[in-house]
């Protein structure tokens, strides 16, 4: 028994979250020491969790298109997009239903153009996908006329307001559950260990008769679909349309992937890492706030963790 | 002397590649009469820049003059700024009118242009040198003064203030700000409780500053709490958290520019209070100096567009109707 | 003596992977160090080439005390190894590759004729008798031998090469390119370099060796000369025990499991007819390169068929992998790295990877079954491993073979084609597939097994094909074929 435990404790300091994890809770420790009345209250941990919602989302596809040796720099511009599809079709009196399907919808086909050009044409996802961040941006200023639209939300901003009753905005939840099905799915179905596969080596995949090329279109589609439930989402937030919104998104949720221990070399990474990466990041940027430091500051922080989290999850890899 | 040589044959030539048996051709004078003007905002998203755009069109239609409006789409942009003021010394324009996004970084593209003999007015915000026609300007750090002023009469000369700040560079925020904490520091009452936020270049980034800035100074003394935001974009992300927090109408806030949001929070009694520049008035002038520059009158070296305050109070007089809401469709055609 | 270990422990944590290790290499001598996977040989060789350091006892090079903390220092005392798996850099040039790290420099620049002369000064006792290639050739646009005896030359490139150490150089050639491979090595030899030989293939060992040490477990079992040992005694001093050879059952040749016909691929094969009958292992010889893969790879789907028909059953298919792996065929890779395993995946992962459907229950993974399969072909196939979640990459070579195997296994298919499956592996590994390819016939399967290995052939096949410059002839019966014809044929002789 007494061994059972000692090699179930290991093993979790074996998954690659662990170390961003006690990094998550040891700041959380310092800030609160810090500024014990308003960091450690329970409206600021909501806060911190629904501002953490559209990058955690996003982490989610990103986490998958990582994992199958890809990168997607184009979710910033997708997110984009469709603050703006939302708020137009909004304009246009639209029901509100319809314009959340409408905006998973364009969130979708940008992944699926970004699937089928990677597939298709064999070029690399990080030029691929370099194109579309400037053409997805580009379609999102045209459609806007290169301001910001005004439209009535119609009850979409409730997603990320504190309900009358309840804990949690509903985009909190949402963005919970997505986590929940994309975890169980990266780790219990087969479309998950078809994602693995072919990250870790797509020629084995192909041997062992995995559909490679329909696994990478499904994967960049279900990120583009998470980029539009993040722009719905961020449409909430706002209640704008922003056709500059969310520049540098993408290099953000990279980060958030990358300190949840996943590879950019694929096969290797992991859903609850992602969302520890996401949520380290605002508990930094809040706990700057809150202790009254400078921006600067701040960014000095983010970075150092990002190098630093990488590197314990090397040293902590290397035999013997 | 030999560039004019050079433009008159390129000129017959075009004349000669297009003009082809076309005699009566328009006996107009050639293109390069009509004043070309470019206008370089600092972004376009801003409501703010959609009044100067309004302004800068009534002028060049009054003057008979062509305007080409074009700036960087993001707000903090400054690469691509200084790219867009290059790329017009490159097309030649007559004049350039610009609000530069950054007080030095500027000051290169703007002499070059000056040295190829385009003459630059500068509008919003200041250069740090440069050898300009005119500056056309709020005289923010006095905008930032009346903001100051209002939020002691607001909070009655106690309580706590806090500055969310726009963004590292910015030359005419940064003179409000400093303006407002001027004013703020007269009042022995007033207790500056942070002042070393950015609320950064776009909505969110300022949404989400407001929301940290408001849990973790704000937090149970809403009552004697007074806000300042220096310009659109941070007023709004505030205005926004403070709806979030259910926070709005409970405490003091003062923001600065305009548009529909803003203005109907200042209806229903969400922001106290906002100081009004005139954008409108700030792009027609900007251009009126230009050409006046242009056809050899003299311009004054320094111009103050104004700023006003409004309140629920004055929010439907003519006046300030006029600057809240400027007849865009008319200017811009849309 | 060039080298002389005395004494040489070394441990990570409890495993001791060297004990008490002592033996002496002789300068212009080759000398073939023997073992299982395991049994301590790459160990032995990083302490030697600087990668690691013995917790005790002492190396003696010449007869001066060796000691090298790093491997640069062991270089520069002219100790150079050259790892089984190739380390170049496909971008850069032959010379270029050749003088990494001590490029010779003039005012700061690189010099070229200096680069130049001595890559050719290096290269040149590798390439006798044969032309030599561009210098300024990229590495990746050369063969695997020749990128081979690139590395070599840049293990030469130092100032006074004393010892080389190869490591398993010959599993990833073909069979010319390890003639020209041996050639150099004699000459190298003939130079009075000493060279450390570390092997699988006791044929090999045979061919170039002159002296000869057998590691079993981390200890020194025995050292000598190879003239003076059978291959059966070298077999059983790195098994630590003898084994025996796997009694040949009689087994019924059933229907027809596979019928290939005229087939012919984009490049290779040519042409390929034959009929694989359930309760058979068909053997493919031929030389490297003559489109044996080519064929296995055109039948599975993973390369395209040009022309002619592929049945399993009674109706010719289009092949893709999915849809052979559905009718029950399955291929087991020659590249067991880059295409046969996942690295980055465990070993039940690798496992179970082409038919997950047996796993799932409501949709969804169960973990419990995953462990259960694994668990059962760990123990069936004698994997040596700690467990089905351990990282295939962990496991010997051999031990990654029988995953391998173990996935077509898994998927329970009729007709296997087997594409190399003991190259580069131990010899008790061997064995043991080896007996399971004849169980497997036994049962009822249908085996399509290319080797480059003639005994293996003549020892598991009841016929066998050869393969020639992409046409594949007729398949005959093994005892009315000698190693002497198969050689002729394949050859075109």
């Amino acid at each position: 028994m007494k061994r059972f435990l000692v090699a179930g404790r290991t093993d979790f300091v074996r998954r690659p979250w662990f170390g961003p994890l006690l990094a998550l809770l040891s700041l959380y420790a310092l800030f609160s020491f810090i500024s014990p009345q308003t960091f450690l209250g329970a409206t600021n941990l909501l806060t911190m969790a629904r501002q953490t919602v559209v990058v955690a989302i996003c982490s989610l596809g990103m986490t998958y298109v990582i994992m199958l040796g890809g990168i997607d720099l184009s979710v910033g511009s997708a997110v984009a997009l469709t603050t703006v599809v939302v708020a137009r079709a909004l304009q246009a009196h639209a029901p509100p239903l319809a314009v959340i399907v409408l905006g998973l919808t364009v969130g979708g086909l940008t992944g699926l153009i970004n699937g089928t050009l990677v597939t298709a044409l064999g070029i690399t996802p990080f030029i691929v996908t370099l194109g579309t961040m400037s053409l997805l941006r580009g379609a999102a200023k045209g459609l806007s006329d290169e301001q910001k639209i005004d439209a009535d939300p119609r009850g979409i901003d409730a997603w990320m307001s504190m309900p009358e009753h309840g804990l949690l905005p509903p985009g909190v939840w949402i963005a919970l559950f997505a986590a929940i099905v994309a975890g169980v799915a990266l780790s219990s179905t087969v479309f998950g260990r078809h994602v693995v596969a072919v990250g870790s080596n797509e020629q084995t995949a192909r041997l062992c008769g995995v559909p490679v090329a329909r696994v990478r279109i499904l994967v960049y589609t279900l990120a583009g679909v998470l980029a539009g439930l993040a722009g719905v989402l961020e449409f909430a937030t706002l209640t704008v349309g922003d056709p500059t919104d969310s520049i540098g998104l993408e290099l953000e949720v990279i980060a958030a992937v990358v300190i949840g221990g996943a590879s950019l070399s694929g096969g290797q990474g992991s859903i609850v890492g992602a969302l520890v990466g996401a949520l380290l990041m605002t508990e930094i940027k809040t706990g700057c706030t809150h202790v009254g430091l400078p921006n600067w500051v701040q960014e000095i922080f983010t970075g150092a963790i990002i190098v630093i989290a990488v590197a314990l999850d090397r040293v902590r890899k290397k035999p013997g | 002397m030999r560039r004019q040589i050079l433009r008159g044959f390129l000129g017959l030539g075009a004349t000669w590649l297009f003009g082809c048996g076309k005699k009566a051709a328009d006996p107009q004078k050639p293109s390069a009469a009509r004043l070309r003007i470019a206008v370089i905002p600092k972004g376009t998203t801003h409501e703010f820049w959609k009044s100067v755009h309004a302004g800068a069109a009534k002028a060049a239609q009054e003057l008979s003059v062509d305007i080409v409006w074009k700036g960087p789409l993001k707000e903090d942009d400054l690469k691509g700024q200084v790219d867009v003021v290059q790329s017009f010394i490159a097309q030649r324009v007559s004049g350039i009118v610009l609000a530069p996004l950054n007080d030095k970084a500027l000051v290169g593209s703007v002499n070059t242009a000056v040295e190829q003999k385009i003459p630059v007015v500068i509008f919003d915000s200041a250069l740090a040198g440069g050898n300009i026609a005119s500056f056309v300007a709020t005289d923010n750090r006095a905008a930032g003064r009346l903001a100051g002023e209002r939020m002691a009469q607001l909070l009655g000369d106690k309580g706590k203030v806090v500055l969310l700040r726009y963004q590292e560079g910015s030359a005419s925020t940064h003179e409000r700000e400093e303006g407002f904490l001027e004013a703020v520091r007269q009042h022995a009452g007033l207790e500056l409780v942070s002042d070393n936020q950015y609320g950064g270049a776009t909505t969110e980034s300022a949404f989400a500053a407001s929301e940290r800035l408001l849990l973790s100074k704000v937090a149970g003394s809403e009552a004697s709490t007074g806000v300042f935001t220096p310009n659109e974009s941070t007023t709004f992300g505030m205005l926004l958290a403070l709806q979030k927090a259910k926070l709005a109408g409970k405490l003091k806030f003062v923001g600065f520019d305009a548009s529909d949001k803003l203005v109907q929070a200042v209806r229903v009694g969400e922001i106290d209070a906002l100081v009004l520049q005139n954008p409108f008035n700030m792009g027609y002038l900007s251009v009126k100096a230009m050409v006046s520059h242009l056809r050899g009158a003299a311009v004054e070296a320094r111009t103050d567009t104004g700023a006003k305050l409004v309140d629920k109070a004055n929010l439907d007089t003519p006046e300030i109707k006029e600057l809240v809401k400027p007849d865009l469709a008319k200017w811009l055609g849309k | 003596m060039r080298l002389s270990l005395r004494s040489v422990d070394k441990s990570f944590g409890v495993t001791r992977a060297l004990e008490n290790v002592s033996f002496d290499v002789r300068a212009g001598a080759v000398h073939a160090l023997l073992g299982e996977n395991g049994a301590g040989k790459s160990t032995l060789m990083k302490v030697v080439a600087g990668a690691l350091r013995p917790d005790s006892g002492s190396l003696l090079l010449d007869g001066e005390a060796f000691d090298p903390t790093e491997p640069s220092e062991a270089r520069r005392r002219g100790v150079a190894i050259v790892y089984q798996e190739l380390s170049v850099c496909p971008h850069l040039s032959v010379a270029e590759n050749i003088l990494l790290g001590v490029e010779p420099r003039r005012f700061g620049f690189i010099s070229k004729r200096a680069q130049n002369e001595r890559a050719a000064r290096a290269l040149s006792p590798l390439l006798r008798g044969r032309a030599s290639f561009a210098l300024d050739a990229t590495l990746g646009s050369l063969a695997a031998g020749d990128r081979q005896l690139v590395e070599i030359a840049r293990a030469l490139a130092a100032e006074n090469p004393r010892l080389l150490i190869l490591d398993e150089p010959t599993s990833s050639l073909s069979g010319d390119a390890v003639a020209r491979l041996f050639a150099a090595i004699r000459e190298l030899r003939e130079q009075g370099i000493a060279i450390l030989y570390i092997s699988h293939f006791l044929e090999e060992v045979r061919q170039i060796a002159d002296d000869y040490t057998v590691l079993c477990d981390g200890r020194h079992v025995q050292s000598g000369r190879v003239a003076d040992t059978t291959n059966d005694g070298l077999v059983m001093a790195m098994a630590g025990r003898a084994i025996a050879p796997h009694e040949r059952h009689p087994r019924e040749r059933g229907e027809v499991a596979l019928r290939v016909k005229d087939l012919a691929g984009e490049r290779l094969p040519l042409a390929a007819n034959l009929r694989l009958h359930r309760g058979e292992v068909l053997g493919i010889a031929g030389l490297v390169g003559s489109g044996r893969s080519e064929l296995l790879r055109c039948i599975f789907g993973l390369e395209q068929a040009s022309r002619g028909e592929v049945s399993v059953g009674n109706r010719p298919t289009a092949g893709n992998p999915r849809r052979r792996l559905a009718e029950s065929v399955g291929l087991l890779s020659e590249d067991r790295k880059g295409e046969g395993l996942a690295l980055g995946l465990s070993v039940s992962q690798n496992m179970t990877l082409s038919k997950l459907s047996a796993l799932t229950r409501h949709g969804l993974l169960s973990a419990t079954r995953e462990r259960e399969v694994s668990q059962h072909w760990i123990a069936r196939l004698g994997i040596r491993c700690r467990d089905g979640a351990q990282r295939i990459a962990e496991l010997s070579g051999g031990n990654q073979q029988k995953v391998a195997l173990g996935r077509l296994l898994f998927h329970d298919v009729d007709v296997l084609l087997l594409d190399e499956p003991t190259r580069g592996i131990d010899v008790r590994s061997r064995a043991e597939i080896h007996a399971l390819i004849q169980e497997l016939a036994e049962r009822g399967k249908a085996v399509l097994l290319v080797s480059s290995q003639l005994p293996e052939l003549f020892a598991v096949c009841d016929r066998i094909a050869v393969m020639h410059r992409g046409v594949l002839g007729e398949a005959r019966p093994v005892n009315e074929l000698s190693e002497h014809d198969l050689l002729l044929e394949a050859t075109g002789a």
